[in-house]
């Protein structure tokens, strides 16, 4: 589902690449863990899966396209099939929170019947059934990052991605938002996570691939946070 | 793909920055009234050109019955007229020439003053109190002087018009007056471009969480710079249609209602000219906004 064949990645200016010669083979419903220190190199990963910039050397393929080699105009396409979660949730506060699901599927032209339908639905997987009607600001942290899983998953995309979801929770509220997105992954969707937190990873005993200065120092099938580089 | 949305952003964004769209709008509308000025009178120029001849010209006017002119005796001869064509047709100095005749002479007048007021038999004018003249175009605007010394003292000749001397000081004026309307309108037509651009980054900056989303959950580029376009072709139409108002007040009280009655010997321009200016403002002004729009979204929320 995601392949990294030899990727570098070098930003311009001096210093190391943010990636070194990185091959990473990810399978259509792995749930995976992306671990290393700050400037690892964990979101440029996250960014060359999205299309957001492109290797300098290496190949990247995502849900069968080679996407550094994908023409501008495909790119929206290609994001229809990738859900993408953030630390900070990017809510949009004068929306509320049926809108701000809903909002997903009207910028890609899906119709208003589809979204009438989906939307209830979706809330329902994330638990805030009851409250559409409510603006972000009036949520906890918790629910605010529900409802932007919410608004990633509601495509129904074959891949989601989470750059530092519980970074901004407490730890129940943290097991909660990995509780849900195991239950998506549970579907069929393949998750990538990114993460500081080290409880989660060792609650959740997936697979973990450690960066440390733009390489990969450690792929456990079902690994911790802190595991001995094999 | 759904266009509510950007309808719904369409009016958000032109309330969210409505007091730099009132100075796009307003700095559009006097840089296309001006380029629309500038128009109208290089049709008016034309006009004024195609009536008396082009700057290139002289006229060599024969004599007619009863001419005053101390140098004509009688209406010019058919020998007399065919010695002056062959010095014309002979000289170096000379491009083109052609012969009108008294009934064209006199289709030139009424053109100028209207049909009805030759009409009837108590006309002020006719045909027969045309003079028929030689139009001649030079080879070269500054070698004239051969032409006119050897055609001046020429039998059935009354005399010798240099239109330049007369239609120069009027076309150069209007020239002028074209020229630096187009100057301002061109220092006009920068500031509108930068303007816009200028709301345009204020936009994307307004937008820049929503255009964020926009583009993670894969909204095309085209729908996310919908909006802006659409904003510029309003804030384009508002300009033109403003522009389009008060050239069409400057045709209808300035010349129609106004100098065409003054200075009636002018052949001045109307609606049909009216209606090409306001051809290249509608182009322009659309052009103006959306093209700096185009070029910007791709650089504020290129995918």
């Amino acid at each position: 589902m995601i392949r990294f064949e030899k990727v570098t990645k070098t930003y311009p200016g001096p210093g190391k690449p943010a990636l070194d010669n990185v091959s990473i083979d990810i399978e259509k419903g792995e749930f995976v863990f992306l671990v290393g220190a700050s400037g690892s190199g964990k979101s440029t990963a996250l960014r060359l899966v999205l299309r957001e910039s492109r290797p300098t050397s290496g190949r990247v393929h995502v849900a069968g396209k080679e996407v550094n080699r994908l023409a501008g105009w495909k790119v929206p396409r290609l994001r229809r099939q990738i859900g993408t979660v953030f630390q900070d949730f990017r809510l949009l506060s004068n929306k509320t929170v049926s809108e701000n699901v809903a909002f997903a599927l009207q910028v890609i032209g899906r119709p208003k019947d589809e979204i009438r339908n989906v939307v209830p639905r979706t809330l329902e997987l994330v638990g805030l059934q009851d409250k559409g009607d409510r603006l972000p600001d009036e949520l906890s942290g918790g629910e605010q990052q529900r409802v932007a899983i919410a608004r990633a998953f509601v495509n129904r995309p074959m891949i989601l991605i989470a750059d530092e979801p519980t970074g901004n929770l407490d730890p129940t509220t943290s097991a909660g938002i990995m509780s849900l997105l195991d239950r998506i992954n549970a579907t069929g969707t393949t998750v990538l996570m990114a993460t500081h937190d080290n409880s989660v990873v060792d609650q959740m005993q997936k697979r973990v691939i450690e960066l440390d200065h733009g390489r990969v120092t450690r792929d456990e099938a079902t690994g911790s946070y802190g595991s001995e580089v094999l | 793909m759904q266009l509510r949305h950007s309808f719904t952003e369409l009016r958000q964004g032109l309330r969210r920055n409505v007091s730099m769209h009132i100075a796009v709008v307003l700095t559009l509308f006097v840089s296309l009234t001006l380029v629309g000025f500038g128009a109208l009178l290089n049709q008016q120029a034309v006009a004024a050109a195609d009536q008396w001849g082009s700057e290139l010209q002289i006229t060599v006017y024969l004599c007619r019955d009863g001419d005053d002119n101390p140098s004509c005796d009688a209406e010019v001869t058919e020998p007399q007229k065919q010695a002056i064509e062959d010095v014309v047709e002979d000289s170096p100095e000379v491009d083109s020439w052609y012969l009108e005749s008294k009934e064209e002479a006199f289709e030139k007048v009424k053109d100028l003053y209207g049909d009805e007021r030759f009409e009837g038999p108590d006309a002020p004018l006719t045909a027969d109190d045309m003079a028929e003249s030689i139009w001649i175009t030079l080879e070269d605007p500054n070698e004239y002087r051969g032409i006119t010394s050897q055609v001046i003292g020429l039998p059935g000749v009354a005399g010798v018009q240099d239109l330049r001397e007369v239609v120069g000081p009027i076309l150069s004026t209007i020239d002028w007056i074209k020229f630096a309307s187009w100057v301002i309108a061109g220092f006009l037509v920068l500031a509108a471009l930068l303007l816009v651009a200028n709301t345009i980054r204020l936009a994307a900056l307004a937008r820049r969480k929503e255009i964020g989303i926009m583009r993670l959950v894969g909204a095309s580029t085209l729908y996310i710079a919908l909006p802006f376009l659409m904003e510029a072709l309003v804030t384009a139409f508002l300009g033109v249609a403003l522009a389009a108002g008060a050239l069409a007040a400057l045709v209808k009280w300035g010349i129609l209602d106004g100098l065409s009655g003054d200075l009636a010997f002018i052949p001045w321009i109307g609606w049909p000219e009216y209606g090409v200016a306001v051809a290249v403002i509608g182009i322009l002004g659309p052009v103006l906004t959306v093209l700096p729009t185009l070029l910007l979204t791709r650089k504020y929320i290129k995918v």
